[in-house]
């Protein structure tokens, strides 16, 4: 019960400007428009810049007058963000999301919590007890992990799937968890071997 | 290492970064993007043109489509605006003149949006309020191609108005002058602001409505609480389309108002602390304790929702959605028609109802 309509006119809204906004939005796999996957462009001078971070967009049956469910598909250091699973702790997201809100509105957001974090508001206790007592050391983590995880792959693509394919997976399926997996290489290993 | 632990309070900083008008309201109107680009009158919502548009006049003046605001509507405590997050109990009512506005201003897309509408009512069975169609009907005859010539005179405002105005371009206008007068003055609406009824009238004369409580003085609705806010996006559509009437209107409430109220300063505001109601006693009480909420159930007369205390529920109406009444409306014996398009009468008997007390329901 998606309000079909008001999504695509989203879609097409929050893509007309991509370049200038740097956030954009995909069908996650063209069956279904309640899957969706974000993109948010790391903003600049923040330990994220240069990074291409991916979110995934689940909308609710009952969206726009639910939250989107949203979640870091690439791993980021951030104290509001899990490091571990992407999870996002955002009160647009949870109690103060308003059906004025849009997917294009929450990114944003997305991309000013990642200008500013509120470690008070911690969703990783590691990372944010580092940001607030070491700030050099996080910055610098932050700026590891951008580098590793959410800057462009696509050079080395063609050898990671390679690489997999000759371990005896199929290569659709290995190009699809590497894309998933926004192109980490031991991630997709481990998602291939268990599933 | 990292927690999972879902104890987060939200940083609530960053709200402010979402939409660029955020902040800004109720002075950015319903601001849904670019205002180059958006249409007059999108329903920040669904994003289409507002359908049967409600006024949320007590806090903000903000508007949505009828559907859009109720299903924003929290079922328990007491909601807020989408836009602007301002607290507000009661479920307005339609704003006919803003409905039929539309009608004149885009009939191809209202007469579009209505059958869409209509088609979602069709499936939940429940339906938006039918008599404005009616009334209509008796007003006005709206045409699809909208060019329907004026049969009355087009020369409505009596005293002042704008003799050597423009005349001339009246006759290309969708909109006539008379489609968007105050209902008390009689003049174009200058400063408009809608009641929980859905009439609308100057911000400069709601003051003669007020003896101890705001009074309709079309229908005899009491509007609840403070003086309404000016809805921001029809006196901004007014300026710009009816350029030359308004800045006349605003000379002459300026005038009236002597040298106290430049332009640009907010009468709205100014209202509501001047003559501001202490309706905080009512805002306050009880606010934690929840138990004589009546789940999801609205009154049909005063609009309240959730509806609080005693709720008396109609015995005769079949409708899937019911006819209720809050205690002060059923003491009161309100004729008024339900905010469904129920077909309740008030010999149809009435009940006390408890099924969905959040005391008995909860736990």
């Amino acid at each position: 019960m998606v309000d079909v309509s008001r999504v695509q006119k989203e879609l097409t809204e929050c893509n007309r400007d991509r370049e200038v906004s740097g956030v954009s939005i995909a069908l996650h796999d063209g069956s279904t428009i309640s899957h969706l996957t974000g993109t948010i462009a790391g903003p600049l001078g923040t330990p994220y810049e240069g990074g291409t971070f991916l979110i995934d967009i689940r909308l609710p049956g009952g969206y726009p007058f639910e939250p989107p469910k949203m979640q870091f598909i690439t791993k980021v250091w951030h104290p509001n963000i899990s490091s571990q699973s992407g999870a996002i702790c955002l009160d647009i997201l949870k109690d103060q999301w308003s059906p004025a809100l849009t997917l294009k509105t929450a990114l944003l957001s997305l991309q000013a919590l990642l200008s500013a974090p509120a470690p008070d508001d911690p969703q990783d206790a590691v990372v944010a007890q580092q940001y607030l007592r070491d700030y050099s050391t996080f910055s610098a983590t932050a700026r590891y992990w951008t580098e590793a995880f959410a800057k462009s792959t696509s050079t080395g693509m063609e050898e990671k799937v390679q690489k997999l394919v000759e371990m005896g997976f199929p290569e659709d399926m290995v190009r699809s968890v590497l894309k998933s997996v926004n192109g980490d290489e031991n991630m997709a290993l481990e998602k291939l071997c268990s599933g | 290492m990292a927690s999972e632990d879902g104890t987060c309070g939200h940083p609530p900083g960053h709200a402010a970064a979402a939409p660029p008008d955020w902040n800004a309201a109720p002075a950015a109107g319903a601001g849904c993007g670019d205002p180059e680009e958006d249409p007059w009158f999108q329903c920040c919502v669904c994003l289409e043109l507002l359908y049967k548009p409600v006024v949320i006049g007590k806090t903000c003046g903000h508007m949505s489509c009828f559907w859009c605001v109720h299903k924003a509507m929290h079922f328990i405590r007491e909601s807020h605006c989408a836009v602007c997050r301002q607290a507000y109990k009661h479920f307005p009512s339609i704003c006919q003149l803003l409905h039929h506005l539309l009608i004149k201003l885009e009939p191809v897309e209202y007469k579009r949006r209505e059958k869409e509408v209509l088609e979602d009512e069709k499936r939940v069975d429940t339906y938006s309020p039918q008599i404005i169609e009616f009334l209509n009907s008796k007003n006005n005859n709206y045409e699809i191609d909208g060019e329907n010539k004026p049969e009355e005179s087009k020369r409505q405002s009596p005293e002042e108005s704008s003799s050597d105005g423009n005349t001339v371009s009246e006759h290309l206008k969708k909109v006539k002058l008379e489609d968007v007068s105050c209902a008390l003055c009689k003049e174009l609406l200058y400063r408009p602001a809608v009641l929980n009824c859905g009439h609308v009238y100057c911000m400069s004369c709601l003051p003669s409505l007020d003896d101890g409580t705001l009074k309709c003085q079309v229908c005899g609705s009491v509007h609840p609480g403070n003086f309404p806010n000016v809805c921001l996006d029809l006196d901004h559509f007014l300026e710009e389309y009816f350029s030359a009437e308004y800045e006349l209107r605003r000379e002459k409430v300026q005038l009236m108002k002597g040298e106290t109220n430049r332009e640009g300063s907010s009468s709205g505001t100014s209202c509501k602390d001047g003559r501001g109601r202490p309706s905080n006693k009512e805002n306050c009480a009880g606010q934690d304790n929840l138990s004589d909420v009546h789940i999801g159930v609205g009154c049909d007369s005063c609009g309240v929702f959730p509806i609080r205390g005693k709720r008396y529920k109609c015995k005769d109406c079949t409708e899937l959605i019911g006819f209720d009444l809050c205690e002060a409306c059923y003491n009161t014996k309100s004729k008024l028609p339900g905010r469904f398009n129920q077909q309740h009468t008030p010999d149809h008997r009435m009940e006390l109802d408890d099924s969905l007390l959040v005391s008995s329901v909860g736990s």
